[in-house]
């Protein structure tokens, strides 16, 4: 124990932890209607991370995005200044290639070049020592994926939101007496744990999971009510979950994230919580790219050091108000350099917002959308959850059926001289939806019919949520 | 580079007063102004070949976007072999067509194609390896000259030597890379305030 009496394992965790944030986070996590915590994670920022992010906070809102055809002047610095350090930069761009001219044909970044040669994207002179990785879920598309990050990159983010709810006209406390937000979660399996986040001042934070497995109804209503945060955050599943579980307290802002929110979820959440409800477009490759502007007209891009394009099949950037796949260059990972990566999101973009915030903006925002499946009981299972059953086996893709009935049909593409286990894959269906109709077909031809050979991995006849 | 081909003077400067037709863009999935396989063919029959059918001459064509620069190399390979020299020189065809369809492909790879209109050295280096290709060595030049000066000038050779150099340190941080991927992805990560 330290000399506030502070373990050293959760120093380690969070090192600027002062004495009202540890007594915040035991509040928290020794709250007699707490969920059953079982993990611990802190925000690992040194003291010597909390400058950049002050600039970076005081940047997004002094310098506003904006949109050219061109790429700006300082991705193109940027790039250059990275050409000889990043492998993929230096054999994607012949020596005299011109950035400026020939933009548009500078071969595009895909999930697969993270995937499958991540060592040709982190700089050869990158410092490995604080390197942390987050796995990517593959809700919509396929595998799971490793993407290396760092902590005060990670914290930059939080700047990113307070922008995002101050549009809202949302000014949250950022004390450590006070709860700044708890993260709402709705799957079978997943992490809960209390946390403080130092470039919040130490202010609380719980990320807890709406599952009956994990807690109860009751329980979780007074935990709420206790805590009292200022947001909440969480995707449109568990933000579902959240009304149906009748939890009534009124945060100042629900911010959905994950997964699209459709209009109807939206407006429901809003007459339900009386509170601004923010759709935040984000990945975990890219980090926090767009927030569903308060006057309801798309989203805004948010982040000043991303250019955003979108692109055609080949790569082209088509014409503005066109619909294409949204592509990003630049970022702030130091372990992952964005050069034209394609999200897999589609959108239109319009090159200027309002003179409240001028950043571009996208239109009809195709992005991940989210599949609801039900078990036989009614309760909803998350991908993220089937996901997890399907990891047990190799694959190569698959598609996941719900049809209206509930009864599923799951097509599988064995990896290259495999066989999937299917009673293995039945159990673990079953456990997650209950005593349903479930169909196991191995497809070794799937998705050889379809463009790009991609299939749509999750389908419910039961959604939109 | 067994015979005499032109003065090496008379096809640099060539290169450097490139029309800018043969620097536009080649067409590739609709998109350019240039049709890489139509120049091609008429270069072959200018050389000396036969006509191409519309099957034959599709080898030129660039397939997608990431043959892009190779094509634009090839065409201004195409207005360096439009000097008079080449004209009629049938024993030339075979070497040509294999030059212009794959044998770009690696110099293409590091070097952007404008810098062999306008650099100096990349122009010599470019003149010098298209003769070579068709076992000619420049006017005046026994072929140890001809040799040693492609040395000098040869930008895929000096890639190789970049490359085997980076090859071993880069092949260490790349399993030291994974290595901590793998001991950090056992870890846990720092918290975040949503799911993305």
């Amino acid at each position: 124990m330290g000399d506030l009496g502070i373990p050293a394992s959760r120093r380690e965790r969070n090192p600027l932890i002062d004495e009202d944030g540890w007594r915040m986070l035991c509040f928290i996590r020794e709250h007699s209607d707490a969920p059953r915590w079982n993990y611990r994670v802190g925000d690992r920022l040194l003291a010597q991370d909390l400058p950049a992010v002050d600039a970076f906070r005081r940047r997004i809102g002094e310098e506003r995005p904006r949109w050219s055809a061109e790429p700006p002047a300082w991705l193109i610095d940027w790039i250059r200044s990275l050409r000889e350090r990043v492998p993929l930069f230096r054999q994607r761009l012949p020596r005299g290639f011109d950035l400026c001219r020939d933009w548009a044909y500078l071969p595009t970044m895909s999930r697969e070049d993270i995937a499958q040669h991540i060592e040709r994207l982190v700089p050869t002179d990158a410092d490995l020592s604080r390197l942390i990785v987050y796995e990517t879920n593959g809700t919509s598309t396929c595998h799971a994926l490793d993407v290396p990050n760092h902590p005060s990159c990670v914290a930059r983010n939080h700047p990113l939101l307070e922008y995002a709810l101050a549009r809202h006209g949302v000014l949250p406390r950022f004390s450590n007496r006070h709860v700044a937000c708890i993260n709402v979660g709705a799957e079978a399996r997943t992490v809960m744990f209390p946390s403080v986040f130092a470039v919040w001042n130490n202010a609380g934070f719980a990320k807890i999971n709406l599952h009956t497995a994990s807690w109860k109804p009751d329980r979780a209503r007074r935990f709420f009510q206790a805590l009292g945060p200022e947001f909440l955050t969480g995707d449109p599943v568990a933000f579902g979950e959240l009304a149906r579980w009748g939890i009534d307290y009124r945060p100042k802002a629900l911010v959905s994230t994950a997964a699209s929110l459709s209009v109807a979820l939206k407006r429901q959440l809003e007459a339900t919580y009386g509170c601004p409800v923010v759709d935040y477009y984000s990945t975990t490759e890219t980090g926090p790219i767009a927030y569903s502007s308060p006057d309801g007209q798309g989203y805004s891009q948010l982040a000043p050091d991303i250019h955003l394009e979108i692109l055609d099949e080949d790569g082209f950037p088509v014409a503005p108000g066109e619909l294409g796949e949204i592509a990003v260059s630049g970022g702030r990972n130091p372990y992952l350099p964005l050069l034209r990566y394609r999200t897999g999101d589609f959108a239109r973009l319009q090159p200027a917002g309002t003179q409240s915030d001028p950043a571009p903006r996208l239109l009809d925002l195709h992005a991940r959308q989210p599949v609801l499946f039900r078990a036989v009981t009614g309760a909803p299972v998350h991908p993220l959850d089937i996901g997890y059953v399907l990891r047990t086996q190799l694959w190569v893709q698959h598609e996941l059926l719900q049809r209206a009935d509930g009864s599923l049909r799951l097509s599988i593409r064995p990896g290259l001289g495999q066989s999937i286990d299917r009673p293995a894959l039945r159990e673990g269906l079953l456990q997650l939806f209950g005593e349903l109709e479930i169909e196991i077909v191995e497809r070794p031809d799937l998705g050889e019919d379809r463009p790009g050979g991609k299939v749509i991995a999750y389908r419910s006849e039961l959604s939109p949520v | 580079m067994k015979s005499e081909g032109p003065p090496l003077d008379s096809l640099t400067r060539r290169l450097a007063e490139t029309p800018g037709i043969f620097l536009a863009e080649p067409i590739i999935r609709k998109r350019g102004k240039v049709d890489l396989a139509a120049v091609t063919s008429d270069l072959l029959l200018v050389i000396g070949g036969e006509l191409q059918s519309p099957r034959q001459a599709k080898r030129f064509s660039p397939a997608n976007i990431a043959q892009r620069n190779q094509a634009r190399l090839a065409l201004i390979c195409c207005w360096l072999l439009y000097e008079d020299w080449f004209h009629q020189r049938t024993p030339l065809v075979e070497p040509i067509i294999l030059l212009l369809s794959e044998g770009l492909s690696g110099l293409a790879g590091i070097v952007d194609a404008e810098r062999f209109v306008a650099d100096p050295e990349r122009r010599e280096e470019l003149v010098r390896l298209v003769l070579r290709h068709l076992s000619l060595r420049p006017a005046g030049e026994t072929a140890n000259q001809a040799a040693d000066r492609l040395k000098s000038l040869d930008s895929l050779e000096r890639e190789r030597i970049i490359r085997e150099a980076r090859a071993r340190e880069e092949e260490e941080r790349a399993r030291k890379l994974r290595a901590e991927m793998k001991k950090k992805r056992a870890r846990e990560a720092a918290a975040k305030a949503n799911r993305e």
